[in-house]
């Protein structure tokens, strides 16, 4: 078997990601996977963008735009954001 | 006032950036494509009515193509042509210094200076002029002074990544040594002695603006990884803080960002500072954190397309780097006036609100999602006259050192045992008490003569059934090092006794981990004693003050005010801290003591 390269696009592991580490991760040719060199984590490319997209749960003003950050001691007050608007 | 909103938009060709050249292992066409994406760059800014600061890297003064890019650049649009530290890395430099090291400030003195001069000389014999600004991720004091003395054209330079230290390099896999916490997040003139700290008065002047590389997420870069949170598109990407709608990629969280930074203008006088410094390895065509090459550049064009967006409706002005050092000099004529940012999440969708303040006395934060407790603490006071680089004792880590850091070495959550860095109140009645750390709140800002003032809303603490409704109003004298905090009982609880224990738990140190502590002396008045790790305390009443004394990062802090009992207590080996304190019992009124911070000689 040949070595691991990278892959197309440096793919981090999701699994590290979660606990704030950028690591690339490695691709295998013969299983068609990509592996990480830290934890235990494999996985094709398709599971790795849906794993990326379960990080992103944390942020929930994602997708949200401020429309005014309010008196000092009020919240932001946020609007859900128009594609394409800035 | 009219707020002030400026930003500059700084570009560096690299022509063997590190990532292209090193993580893809693909070196044919990398010159090229670092050409490519510096002329994208360029046409980004132009094609929305920017200007930008060029920094010539030392690579690019081989390049007749990149001179005369910048030469017509600076003609056509009026962009300045400075000279980096960055971007060192190119086979002539590895020829004539055989070395792979590539961050000035790691390097030992002499070889500082013959760098400088190297790069200085060449840049002169290029362009005829020697440059008005110069940038890198970290500039000490010893490279800007030099610099000062023997180029004094140079009047702005990027000096910091603001809190890139321990958390970058994990995020890095442990592999990412660029150690410089504890400076300021917007621009501040650096003292001669320590960089990160902003100049005390002129003798103290450095003679250069610092500008931080990116303007960061004041919240979430203090918890998370530095490079996902910034006015740098793609570490926006990095951070995975985008997402696809009808075919498009979404980024809002770029222009809240870009956003909330305007909005402290409420805090400086009108006065807000922003910053773009995007180095070509994160454009490369190969694409970078999983984001394909087409996302990487839409997402800098929008950068671009959002500053110039705002200068068209007249809410942004964008400088050159020596344009804003003049403008930063003639509009800061104090030094000891602080830099204010009242910070609200804008990521997690929670209330969390911080208020960062640095002044040439310290750089500290309040969090008022634990009732205004001091979560992060460095006392500029003490100048510490760090070195760094080859031949010194911080080799490669330039942070200035923290005496409270609640991320490092806990806060007021610790797993059972032992007590985490956190200055706070417990409140004590009916034979229970309460943190309030554990009462979240929002404060209000005001600006008063000598000084900043927050009022935190009310809060209520219920012990033994008992509700005592609490306002706790924190005042920073600027440049003294002295934070004044009152505690006022809101409501009537009769002959009730209430007692305040004002509380400072620090340590010292720029990671996760603690030196030997044992040159550290504890007291109150006129008792004191050295540390050992054995946990004694030294406790009483009426006194004036309780202390504490850092030989290590030569500082002192004192407390005092209102007081029935001092208390000065050492940690143990399980748990490396120190720990000063006031206490005061009252049923109505306020109970108001004193924070200093003091050079100890």
């Amino acid at each position: 078997m040949a070595q691991a390269t990278k892959g197309k696009l440096n793919f981090r592991c999701p699994s590290c990601f979660m606990r704030d580490i950028d690591i690339d991760m490695f691709f295998d040719e013969e299983k068609k996977e990509y592996y990480c060199l830290r934890c235990s984590f494999s996985g094709k490319e398709e599971d790795v963008l849906r794993l990326n997209d379960m990080a992103r749960f944390r942020y929930r003003a994602m997708t949200k735009r401020v429309v005014d950050f309010g008196a000092d001691n009020e919240p932001v007050r946020f609007e859900e954001h128009i594609g394409g608007e800035q | 006032m009219e707020n002030k909103f400026i930003v500059n938009i700084i570009h560096r060709p690299e022509l063997s950036p590190e990532y292209a050249e090193r993580a893809l292992g693909k070196k044919d066409g990398v010159r090229d494509e670092s050409l490519d994406i510096f002329r994208f760059q360029q046409d980004c800014a132009h094609k929305y009515g920017l200007k930008t600061t060029i920094q010539i890297t030392y690579a690019s003064l081989f390049s007749d193509v990149i001179i005369e890019l910048a030469k017509e650049d600076h003609e056509k649009y009026g962009d300045e042509i400075g000279l980096s530290l960055l971007g060192l890395p190119c086979p002539e430099f590895r020829e004539k210094y055989h070395t792979e090291d590539f961050c000035i400030w790691m390097f030992d003195e002499k070889r500082k200076e013959e760098i400088v001069d190297d790069v200085f000389g060449k840049f002169y014999e290029r362009f005829g002029f020697y440059p008005e600004s110069t940038s890198s991720y970290f500039l000490d004091a010893y490279t800007i002074n030099y610099i000062k003395k023997n180029y004094p054209s140079v009047k702005c330079a990027v000096a910091t990544c603001w809190e890139e230290g321990p958390k970058a390099y994990h995020t890095c896999n442990n592999s990412w040594y660029t150690f410089m916490d504890g400076g300021p997040w917007n621009p501040w003139i650096p003292s001669k002695v320590n960089s990160h700290c902003p100049a005390a008065d002129a003798a103290d002047d450095s003679g250069i603006v610092a500008i931080p590389h990116l303007s960061r997420d004041l919240m979430a870069c203090f918890d998370g990884n530095g490079s996902n949170f910034g006015t740098h598109p793609q570490n926006v990407l990095r951070g995975m803080i985008y997402y696809g709608d009808s075919g498009e990629w979404e980024y809002p969280y770029l222009y809240n960002l870009i956003d909330q930074y305007r909005h402290l203008a409420k805090y400086n006088d009108g006065y807000s500072y922003n910053m773009m410094f995007v180095g070509p390895g994160w454009l490369n065509r190969r694409g970078r954190w999983e984001a394909p090459y087409e996302l990487l550049a839409k997402s800098y064009d929008d950068g671009m397309k959002y500053y110039g967006k705002l200068k068209k409706e007249g809410k942004l002005s964008d400088m050159t780097m020596s344009e804003f050092a003049d403008y930063y000099r003639e509009s800061h004529k104090d030094y000891k006036r602080g830099e204010c940012a009242l910070w609200k999440d804008i990521l997690y969708g929670s209330n969390k609100e911080y208020f960062w303040y640095a002044d040439p006395a310290m750089r500290t934060c309040f969090d008022f999602n634990q009732g205004g407790a001091l979560i992060d603490l460095r006392p500029y006071v003490a100048r510490i006259p760090q070195k760094t680089g080859i031949g010194t004792e911080n080799v490669y880590d330039a942070s200035y050192p923290y005496l409270i850091q609640i991320n490092y070495r806990a806060g007021y959550f610790t797993h059972y045992a032992g007590a985490g860095t956190v200055r706070s109140c417990k409140i004590s009645c009916r034979g229970e008490s309460a943190d309030l750390c554990l009462c979240r709140t929002m404060a209000v800002y005001e600006k008063i003569d000598g000084g900043v003032r927050l009022t935190a809303d009310p809060v209520t603490v219920t012990l033994g059934g008992l509700d005592i409704v609490i306002q706790s109003v924190y005042t920073i004298v600027e440049g003294e090092g002295d934070i004044i905090t009152e505690r006022r009982i809101l409501n009537d609880i009769g002959d009730e006794k209430v007692t305040f224990y004002e509380y400072f738990t620090g340590a010292f140190g720029t990671t996760e981990y603690q030196a030997d502590m044992t040159g550290v002396t504890l007291g109150v008045d006129d008792e004191d004693m050295k540390f050992a790790y054995l946990g004694r305390k030294i406790v009483k009443n009426d006194a004036k003050r309780a202390y504490v004394t850092i030989p290590d990062v030569l500082t002192e802090v004192e407390m005092g005010g209102d007081c029935d009992e001092a208390v000065a207590e050492e940690g143990i080996a399980f748990s490396p801290v120190y720990h000063i304190g006031v206490r005061k019992t009252i049923s109505k009124g306020e109970v108001k003591t004193w924070l200093k911070l003091r050079k100890a000689n």
